[in-house]
């Protein structure tokens, strides 16, 4: 992304399974008290808005084709984020 | 002219023809040949009459035979009726028909001995004439051939039914078709004849073949219905009859020109003429279906389709109009008949639009629509001065060529997708693609800023505050704030697109078609043609009978008016909208399927999202207003007879009581609305950007944050216009841009200093094209908002218009700029309506309590309402037109504050920024409220503070 786009970062946040620990995280970030709207972060909700498609939790067969049809939705340029262990390698449930 | 004598002979011919024809074939032939034959001679005749240009062109008569006839006529017609009541032993009609046999014997005999008596001028001409008759021959004709192909349909359906119960359905089709021929032949015997005993003869023909069309299917509903339609119009009828006699007894003139002429004199015997007059307008309000009659013109919707649009929209109703248009001359001089068509006509034009809101038959809807129509035609001639009577002419116009083609409209639709619930009509814009757009047309037709029944209401506008008739100017603004709802729900309706549907209007009739195409080319053509008719037609009529023509909407408005008027034809009726962007599925959580609106739902079975328009029933349903209206109705028609009986006809004939305001500004022009647009667009975008800026700032602050940049609105937008292309539909796009232009046009009007009105509707015009771009998506989250945008305009309608009554109170001008003029600001003058306007701003600034359309149960304001399925370049767009509309609603606030000094713009300033800083805490401060309170707070301001405000006017006439 140059730097037109980074200056108004949308974001749409979805949670797949999980402890729900990052979801709160994240939505915590996101409050007035931490003011991500200096930084022109909008948290859309909608992903024909949002740029950045932030996942929490763990993808799998239940979900995956919602995250698919989410990215899917979202308009060129985008990017996935994937935050917290469980989005990016499935963490305890491999174990499992 | 014998061509007169033709026009209204011939249609007999093709009638009697329906009758002896045997087969499809033969009938399609005679239809065809027989309306277009009807449509050349109208047509020949309207052209001869213009190119003589003479004020009237009259034939001296063999009225002595002619007279004779014609009671032969009414005593047929009475054994027509006696003869139904019988065989459906139906008492109350029995009755009356008695006593309109009596009556019409008994005024035969009184009258034919005395033939010199009547035999004033047999048919003739005039302005008005020419507009009905070409309005009746025209589309009248149309809604003839489009009978030849409906009927086809109807019958075939019948047939259909009748075998499942096992009989055969008998084919009426040939003496159906029979009437609706003998019925243009009654109406241009009205609308010809100056002698009102013909009049009435042409008026019992079209009671009677409506009695008989509505009956036509035979069933126990239709022949109630028929029967509650033939009673009615009898009353109606026999108060005819009745004000004939009075005229006789009393040696009075027989002819409506007579009326007129000896109304001047202002003798004993002149006076004498309240009662005809109260008696001939009882007649004509019920043939016009106003409250407490119009319960005939719903049932009236049993009838086949053709019927109900020959009844609704070009004749039937229209002769009830067109006799009051010829009375209104005497409405000013007897102020206590103009009082009672104005007071029901108003009563019905408001509660008839509240009723079409609870309505979601589109039968119905038309119907209520076409009572509220007539009731604003009829308040507007009650008031009897050339200002109204010109904005009714124009109704009658369009609502004529309009509403047919929305009811022929509805039949075809009706026989396709099996349904005339509007409901239904879900994606119609993919399953009938022609049809839907000629339907959207006529539907804009009816309510949409620059087309002909808008204009006309605007006119109408304008008259009452020339005429300072306040009470009326409070029915209009709440009046058309419901007329919007009711369309704009159906509208938003229609316009959803279904990529999946199959398209089902491949086996229409060409018939129909060609009825369709002509009806919906006429419409444009008669809003194209606006700024001639307004010229050549109308005012030559008005000066004739009133001796001044009156000023109403500026030439240069005209002209921007059908640039616009063409602008939309083109992008609803072409296809030069086709983008190439690449397609997207609507968003539905993430869980949609890949069939149209389905998703899959929690227990793994695929669901299909609805979404339901919104009817309101208890409050607004058609039992709970419906009686009401017609208690009152009665009431004031009661108090107006009983005045004629008691008090002495001299003390009735008096003037009334009237002031004409007004200086007329013509604005700056269309070039100066150019350059306004122009300046406007460049310049209010950069304004507005920077006030949403500050916005954002000053909530963060409130909220003890930082908040963004100041230029962060600025770059969200340069974000969204380099994001790829894509769309749910070809349209929503189209349609973005659209209210866009509209907006900046809107603000142009402003800045220019021209009409303000004109400025208002088309910022309602723009609100109107973000529905449509939100309901063509198909989305749920998105057409919850669209309705919840049209809930919001329709709230804030009835202030925004009092505002520029108010500009008018203060200024005698409707024009923005005619407050440089001023020696103090116009606060000093509309105080409460200011306030009003306030009130209505954080509604239509989108601010907290009220920002309703961008918010949904479920997500919140997350999903963005009506911007749920917009992306990129849409959602820009929208966003570039929400700066605008600040800016332009900010001036509207600022406009209170200037006057006649440079300082004043300075005071200005100060005010604009201190009212969004206030609409910026309130925005802070409430949580989002419902759509009720945001509705009662529309309203109750607009009412309590207009009323406020423009009481004093109303004392003032009579000071």
């Amino acid at each position: 992304m140059d730097h037109k786009m980074s200056r108004s970062p949308w974001v749409i946040h979805y949670d797949g399974s999980s402890c729900n620990g990052c979801d709160i995280e994240v939505l915590a970030s996101l409050t007035p008290l931490f003011d991500a709207e200096r930084f022109g972060v909008v948290n859309t909700g909608n992903p024909k808005h949002a740029d950045i498609f932030l996942v929490t939790g763990s993808v799998n067969a239940q979900n995956l084709p919602v995250v698919r049809q989410i990215y899917n939705q979202m308009l060129e340029p985008k990017c996935v984020v994937a935050c917290g262990i469980c989005a990016c390698s499935a963490a305890y449930s491999r174990c499992l | 002219m014998t061509l007169l004598y033709f026009l209204t002979l011939f249609p007999l011919v093709p009638a009697l023809g329906m009758l002896l024809a045997r087969g499809d074939r033969a009938r399609d032939a005679l239809g065809l040949v027989g309306s277009g034959i009807i449509m050349a001679v109208t047509v020949v005749v309207a052209v001869m009459f213009l190119a003589r240009a003479r004020r009237a062109s009259r034939l001296p008569g063999t009225s002595h035979v002619l007279s004779i006839i014609s009671s032969a006529i009414d005593v047929i017609l009475c054994a027509v009726i006696l003869y139904n009541a019988y065989k459906y032993r139906n008492a109350l009609t029995t009755v009356l028909g008695i006593v309109q046999l009596v009556g019409s014997v008994a005024f035969a005999a009184m009258t034919l001995p005395a033939a010199e008596v009547v035999t004033a001028t047999p048919l003739y001409l005039d302005y008005m004439s020419v507009i009905m008759v070409l309005a009746v021959g025209i589309v009248g004709s149309l809604i003839c051939i489009y009978a030849l192909g409906y009927m086809k349909d109807f019958q075939a359906h019948d047939e259909h039914e009748a075998a499942l119960r096992g009989q055969t359905a008998p084919d009426r089709r040939p003496q159906f078709l029979a009437l609706m021929f003998l019925f243009l032949s009654a109406m241009f015997v009205i609308v010809t004849s100056d002698n009102l005993e013909w009049l009435f003869c042409g008026w019992e023909i079209t009671t009677v073949c409506s009695f008989l069309m509505i009956g036509y299917t035979r069933t126990p509903e239709a022949i109630k219905n028929a029967f509650t339609q033939i009673i009615l119009n009898m009353l109606g009828g026999i108060a005819f009859l009745a004000g004939l006699m009075y005229l006789h007894l009393n040696e009075l003139p027989m002819t409506i020109t007579g009326m007129v002429d000896l109304s001047g004199a202002g003798t004993a015997q002149s006076a004498l003429l309240v009662m005809p007059v109260l008696l001939l307008s009882l007649a004509a309000l019920t043939k016009a279906a106003q409250m407490p009659f119009h319960t005939w013109l719903l049932g009236a919707m049993v009838a086949p389709t053709p019927t109900s649009a020959l009844l609704h929209s070009s004749t039937m109703v229209k002769a009830g109009v067109f006799l009051m248009v010829k009375l209104s001359p005497l409405y000013a001089i007897y102020p206590v008949t103009g009082f009672m068509v104005t007071s029901v006509g108003a009563i019905a034009f408001l509660l008839a639009a509240l009723m079409a809101i609870s309505q979601s038959n589109a039968k119905r809807v038309l119907a209520y629509s076409t009572i509220s129509n007539l009731g604003l035609i009829s308040a507007c001639l009650g008031v009897g001065a050339p200002e109204a009577v010109w904005a009714a002419i124009f109704l009658i116009l369009f609502h004529t060529v309009a509403k047919s083609l929305l009811f022929l409209c509805v039949g075809t639709a009706e026989h396709h997708i099996g349904s005339r619930n509007i409901e239904d009509m879900d994606g119609m814009f993919s399953r009938m693609p022609h049809l839907t757009r000629l339907m959207m047309l006529g539907i804009m037709g009816m309510f949409v800023a620059p087309f002909g029944m808008l204009v006309s209401k605007w006119g109408a506008l304008v008259a009452f505050a020339q005429t300072g008739n306040v009470l009326m100017i409070m029915v209009l603004a709440f009046g058309s704030a419901a007329t919007f709802y009711f369309w704009g729900k159906w509208l938003a309706k229609l316009s959803g697109v279904d990529p999946t549907a199959q398209n089902v209007e491949v086996n229409v009739h060409k018939t129909e078609w060609m009825a369709l195409n002509t009806i919906a080319a006429l419409l444009i053509l008669c809003c194209v043609a606006f700024p001639v008719i307004s010229s050549g037609l109308v005012p030559p009529y008005l000066a004739m009978v009133f001796g001044r023509v009156p000023y109403v909407i500026g030439k240069d408005s005209m002209y921007l008016m059908v640039v616009i008027v063409a602008f939309i034809a083109v992008v609803l009726l072409t296809s030069f909208r086709v983008s190439n962007k690449p397609h997207v599925n609507v968003y539905l959580s993430g869980v949609g399927t890949d069939k149209y609106r389905h998703f899959r739902g929690s227990m793994g079975h695929e669901v299909k999202a609805e979404k339901r328009n919104w009817y309101s029933e208890d409050a607004l349903g058609e039992k709970r207003i419906g009686p009401a209206g017609s208690v009152v109705c009665c009431s004031i028609i009661l108090f107006a007879l009983l005045c004629c009986a008691w008090i002495g006809p001299e003390r009735l004939a008096m003037s009334a009581p009237s002031v004409l305001r007004g200086k007329y500004f013509e604005g700056s022009g269309v070039v100066g609305i150019f350059i306004g647009t122009v300046a406007f667009a460049l310049i209010a975008p950069l304004v507005g950007g920077l006030i949403d800026g500050i916005d954002r700032k000053l909530s963060a602050r409130m909220q003890g944050r930082v908040g963004p940049r100041l230029l962060q609105p600025f770059y969200d937008v340069a974000k969204l216009l380099r994001k790829a292309p894509a769309s749910v539909n070809t349209m929503d796009d189209t349609y973005m841009a659209c209210a866009l232009i509209f907006t900046v046009v809107g603000g142009g009007i402003f800045v220019s200093g021209s009409n303000t009105l004109l400025c208002a509707f088309m910022v309602t015009l723009a609100a109107i094209f973000v529905v449509l771009a939100s309901a063509s998506t198909q989305s749920p989250f998105a057409q919850v908002g669209a309705d919840r945008e049209l809930l919001q305009v329709m709230s804030y309608e009835p202030a925004v218009l009092l505002m520029s009554v108010g500009l008018y109170l203060a200024t005698d001008s409707f024009d923005s700029i005619a407050v440089t003029g001023q020696s103090a600001p116009i606060i000093v003058y509309s105080a409460p309506i200011f306030l009003a306007l306030l009130a209505v701003l954080t509604i239509k600034l989108r601010k907290s309590p009220f920002d309703l359309s961008y918010s949904h149960h479920a997500h919140q304001e997350i999903v963005q309402g009506v911007a749920t399925e917009m992306s990129g370049g849409t959602l820009a767009k929208m966003t570039l037109m929400h700066w605008c509309e600040t800016v332009l609603f900010l001036m509207w606030v600022g406009m209170f504050f200037v006057w006649d000094n440079p300082v004043s713009w300075v005071v200005a300033l100060v005010v604009m920024a201190a009212t969004y800083f206030v609409e910026v805490l309130i925005d802070n401060t409430f949580a989002r409220s419902t759509w009720r309170s945001c509705f009662k707070l529309g309203w109750g301001v607009a009412l309590v503070f207009g009323l406020l405000n423009l009481m004093p006017i109303l004392v003032d006439v009579f000071i």
